[in-house]
């Protein structure tokens, strides 16, 4: 019998070691896994400037000796805590940036209280936004803000463009942020209004639960926990792979209750009518027209993005009004696109390149 | 190196690859047919339904055992928050004074860099 072509009798000895020495440590590194509690991410030393609720505001303490101008304000998303830019040292897009001369400060949520449930989509754009950018400015005694906003802290901070379009934001970065609601099919499915009644679930209980929005982010790729679980025994002689691993996980469970009026606003508005995309949204009041943002913007997406497809987010830039604009997608998918050592490679050397020029 | 048509961890590694992007869309598929939104929702509204009324429950219950509620609890949690949130303000108002007034420090009053920094010019070193 011959053997099958490509077959490398030579190695496979080798193979076999390697196996066995890789299933030892397994067992070894399964158990180190079962009694440690893991990395703590969110480590690079900051300073809380505001609080209030469910917003705080850091400001990351520089690293560099020298700063660019313009403080940059990362926007992140409500769902989801902010250390996913800050994991740990090599792994942190905050880290970088603070290296690499930027003065950088986070507003970041805490999980609403129960109190907080009539927060509403006013508190957030014509609230908290200002109110950072204003801490912002008296904390760096610079007049102009560049801001950073990731998936729906880009939403948020498209909203507060539109509406202060007059200043004091001179940059806006938006990483994966949706426009329009209706390609965002699987949470369309969820959310139909023929049987999703957001009311009665709203009035009900309050602040929608971190449960249900894990479940549902989950439920955009059924197979993907368990198949992480194989991946996860695969590599867990690999301390690299583990110790990434228990950070992304502990973020992903990490996920935050919605304040009712908010979700309510979110469904109602931007699921149902899609109101961004139509043109038609107003916060407070106050209408929101993309075409009122004229400064400098660049907006990042992910080729494989199963959370913000291409097709929710490809309008932005068509959207806006500004003449230095420019959109990117990159390979990745939405978590990896800032995270990890992919973005390592391609978001953050873009990030900088585009910013530094317009931080000055 | 083996060739990876013949390698078994390859073929392994391809093989739930695989599994996982067919499972993915059969389950994306089916997910977004009305009929699953309707069961979904369903579930959904009876699960929250009965949550909330146990959370009421339970509400009474720690009332006549004379245990701090949980409004009360949280009532509690509130304030300490509030005061979190002004000794954050009174101590950003303090590394204001402390920075405007030039002393220094080897803690966070330092002085901090100047703001002079220029974008690095193409092929420049990181």
């Amino acid at each position: 019998m011959n053997p099958r072509p490509g077959l490398d009798f030579a190695s496979i000895p080798e193979r076999i070691q390697t196996e066995v020495q890789r299933a030892i440590q397994r067992s070894i590194k399964g158990v180190e896994y079962i009694a440690s509690s893991g990395p703590t991410p969110g480590e690079t030393p900051k300073d809380v400037i505001l609080s209030r609720g469910t917003m705080q505001l850091y400001h990351y303490r520089p690293l560099a000796d020298e700063l660019y101008r313009i403080p940059l304000l990362i926007v992140m998303a409500t769902t989801n805590r902010g250390y996913i830019l800050d994991l740990a040292p090599g792994q942190s897009l905050v880290e970088f940036l603070i290296k690499r001369g930027f003065d950088v400060y986070m507003l970041d949520w805490t999980a609403p209280k129960p109190e907080e449930k009539s927060l509403r989509m006013e508190d957030y754009v014509l609230g908290f936004i200002p109110d950072c950018i204003k801490a912002v400015q008296r904390d760096s005694g610079e007049s102009d803000v560049n801001i950073i906003g990731y998936c729906f802290g880009g939403v948020l901070s498209i909203m507060y463009a539109s509406i202060f379009a007059g200043g004091p934001l001179k940059n806006l970065v938006c990483f994966t942020t949706p426009i329009d609601f209706r390609e965002m099919k699987l949470f369309q499915s969820f959310s139909d209004r023929r049987y999703f009644d957001v009311d009665r679930l709203v009035d009900s209980i309050g602040n929608v639960p971190p449960e249900m929005i894990v479940t549902s982010f989950d439920m955009l790729r059924p197979a993907a926990r368990a198949m992480s679980q194989v991946q996860l025994w695969e590599n867990i002689w690999n301390d690299g792979y583990v110790k990434s691993y228990r950070m992304m996980d502990k973020w992903g469970a990490d996920t935050l209750p919605l304040a009712g009026e908010y979700f309510r606003a979110i469904t109602k508005d931007l699921m149902w009518d899609n109101k961004l995309y139509n043109d038609t949204m107003s916060v407070g009041g106050r209408a929101v027209d993309l075409s009122k943002i004229t400064v400098p913007i660049l907006h990042a997406m992910a080729e494989h993005d199963h959370i913000v497809p291409y097709e929710a987010a490809k309008h932005l830039i068509a959207k806006v009004g500004s003449a230095d604009k420019e959109e990117v997608i990159l390979k990745g998918g939405h978590v990896s696109l800032v995270a990890g050592a992919n973005a390592v490679k391609r978001l953050w050397p873009k990030l900088e390149s585009w910013l530094s020029k317009r931080s000055i | 190196m083996a060739d990876k048509s013949s390698d078994p961890l390859a073929m392994w590694h391809t093989m739930l690859g695989e599994m996982e992007k067919n499972y993915n869309a059969f389950a994306t598929q089916a997910m977004t047919s009305p009929e699953f939104s309707k069961v979904m929702n369903q579930v959904g509204g009876v699960t929250a339904g009965a949550q909330k009324q146990f959370g009421d429950l339970m509400e009474k219950y720690l009332v006549a055992m004379n245990l701090p509620s949980r409004a009360q609890v949280v009532s509690l949690g509130e304030r300490l928050h509030a005061i979190e949130g002004q000794l954050n303000e009174i101590t950003a108002l303090l590394r204001q004074v402390h920075h405007n007034s030039g002393a220094p420090d080897d803690g966070y009053g330092a002085p901090r860099p100047p703001r002079t920094k220029r974008p690095p010019s193409e092929g420049d070193p990181k």
